[in-house]
């Protein structure tokens, strides 16, 4: 579903965020992640959704080789893709459904599908009685869900997150793992940049980690740490 | 047709337009302005070359003849007159005929009586086909024998004209920097409007809308801007057509001005599609900067 081979990433200012990067993403994956903050995280995601452009490599996202697309192939690209922020990215003047609705009608959807698909996602993320009210009348937990309804909406394969929980307190934060969780459940590949330990170890799929902008590790049942073992999380 | 689909995207445009109202009517206001000038300037081009190919047909050529020709002269100049075909009519005006006609010219601003004797020559009063042949006939003429002086108005007309392009070139100066000032006014207007829905552009783009959706209402909103303008300034222009234009006949007899051909309610239509244009055209490269970077 997703690949990349040889992937390198050098911004205009010099800066190396990514190094030769490998890394192959299957259908129905559930993957995270981590590594401290600027080692490449966000670079990879932006990779993919093709905000940014790859200075190496090959991507491929659901077939689409992103590191060649032409410009005016990347709405359609992103169609396949969701993406979910770390401050959610909501319009404070839409409400719950009109956020989510946004998504289709840019993309020009017909109000027929609108109608049928909103309450879809709506009801998936636990927002139906809400759809009335606005962003600021959220909380935080909420913000987050409508943002993830918005990224579902247009039934992307694949669900790109950046740090989905980055300003959630510990309750709204595990809302979040287990809804990304239910999505996954679904079929939908889902990619988490993260460095919230507690999500991680709780979930056990697979951790990919990267320093200064290489793959270090990736484990099929990962931990946050290195070398930690279940008993140790448990009792820590 | 999708109804839902019209409404979100009117919906849009009219939250872009209602978003910075100031902005807006400052944006219509140049448009109007412009598009006034314009029609100003169309207006006085046209009378002026309506009066000038009236006074280029009016040329006549005053052929004085010596006080001492003699009779077998003025026939053998008549003869030559009327051979030459550029020539479209002569008229032999005897000395008596052309002092009644001066007495009658400026009636009632001078006093001919003062006159003890008629002062005036014989002459001929020639008209040419075509104004063009204006110079050569009158040479042609000069050279006969009899003949005193050869007197036609080409240099005013000339002068005339020279002074109508002059100020066809001002005129399209000064519009040319009027629809440049206009079009830098709209595009700054929906510069505003984009910066105001950066968030919403940025997440359109996240989501997979195409550059010409994101573009789309940006562009209504300057097509509105302009269309708005051109209207108004068609408007004024009618106003000014049937408030100021009689008064203008009556203040500028001379100018032949009844001979104007333009109607704004002809032209109404181009001078709204010149608006449309350069708000669509002033957005278009607005939005346009926004989207590549």
């Amino acid at each position: 579903m997703i690949s990349l081979r040889g992937v390198s990433l050098v911004y205009p200012n010099g800066v190396r965020a990514l190094d030769n990067v490998n890394l192959e993403i299957a259908k129905g994956d559930f993957v995270f992640l981590v590594g401290h903050s600027g080692t490449g995280k966000s670079s990879l995601l932006r990779l993919l959704y093709r905000e940014a452009k790859a200075t190496a490599g090959q991507i491929t996202v659901d077939g689409i080789r992103v590191d060649r697309v032409r410009r005016s192939r990347v709405p359609a690209l992103r169609r396949h893709l969701g993406v979910v922020f770390q401050d959610f990215k909501l319009l404070n003047d839409k409400t719950v459904w009109e956020n989510v609705a946004f998504a289709m009608q840019v993309t020009g959807a017909h109000t027929r599908d609108v109608m049928r698909q909103v309450p879809r996602v709506l009801d998936l993320v636990g927002l139906s009685h809400k759809s009335r009210m606005y962003p600021n009348e959220l909380s935080g937990g909420e913000q987050q869900r409508t943002a993830i309804a918005r990224a579902l909406v247009n039934n992307p394969k694949i669900l790109l997150c950046d740090e989905p929980t980055g300003n959630l307190d510990p309750t709204n934060t595990s809302e979040i793992t287990a809804l990304l969780q239910r999505i996954n459940l679904k079929g939908t590949t889902v990619v988490v940049a993260t460095h919230n330990q507690a999500v991680v170890d709780r979930m056990r799929r697979r951790v990919v980690r990267l320093d200064d902008g290489r793959i270090t590790t990736d484990e099929e049942r990962g931990y946050y740490y290195l070398g930690l073992r279940e008993s140790q999380v448990l009792s820590g | 047709m999708d109804s839902g689909k019209v409404k979100f995207f009117l919906g849009e445009v009219l939250r872009n337009f209602t978003r910075n109202t100031g902005m807006q009517m400052t944006a219509i206001g140049t448009v109007a302005i412009t598009i006034v000038l314009l029609g100003m300037f169309l207006f006085v081009r046209a009378a002026l070359a309506g009066a000038g190919a009236q006074l280029l047909d009016q040329i006549e050529i005053s052929a004085y003849l010596r006080a001492d020709a003699t009779p077998k002269q003025v026939t053998a100049i008549a003869h030559y007159l009327e051979a030459d075909r550029r020539i479209a009519s002569v008229q032999f005006v005897p000395k008596r005929q052309g002092l009644a006609e001066l007495r009658e010219r400026t009636k009632g601003t001078i006093d001919t009586g003062l006159l003890t004797e008629n002062p005036l020559p014989d002459k001929f009063r020639i008209k040419a086909r075509v104004p063009d042949d204006v110079p050569a006939v009158a040479a042609g003429v000069r050279r006969l024998s009899g003949v005193d002086n050869v007197v036609y108005g080409q240099k005013i007309v000339q002068r005339l004209l020279q002074l109508g392009a002059v100020l066809r070139r001002i005129g399209i100066g000064v519009i040319g920097v009027f629809f440049a000032v206009a079009g830098i006014i709209i595009a700054n207007t929906i510069r505003l409007t984009v910066f105001a829905r950066r968030r919403e552009i940025a997440i359109m783009q996240l989501v997979g809308a195409t550059n010409t959706y994101i573009r789309l209402p940006f562009i209504c909103e300057g097509l509105v801007d302009g269309v708005i303008g051109g209207l108004l300034a068609v408007g004024l222009l009618s106003i000014a057509r049937v408030t100021l234009w009689p008064r203008l006949l009556e203040a500028l007899p001379w100018a032949q001005l009844r001979a104007f051909p333009l109607d704004p309610r002809l032209l109404g239509g181009e001078l709204v599609l010149v608006g449309a244009t350069i708000g669509i055209v002033a957005s278009w490269i607005s939005v346009g900067r926004h989207l590549r970077t």
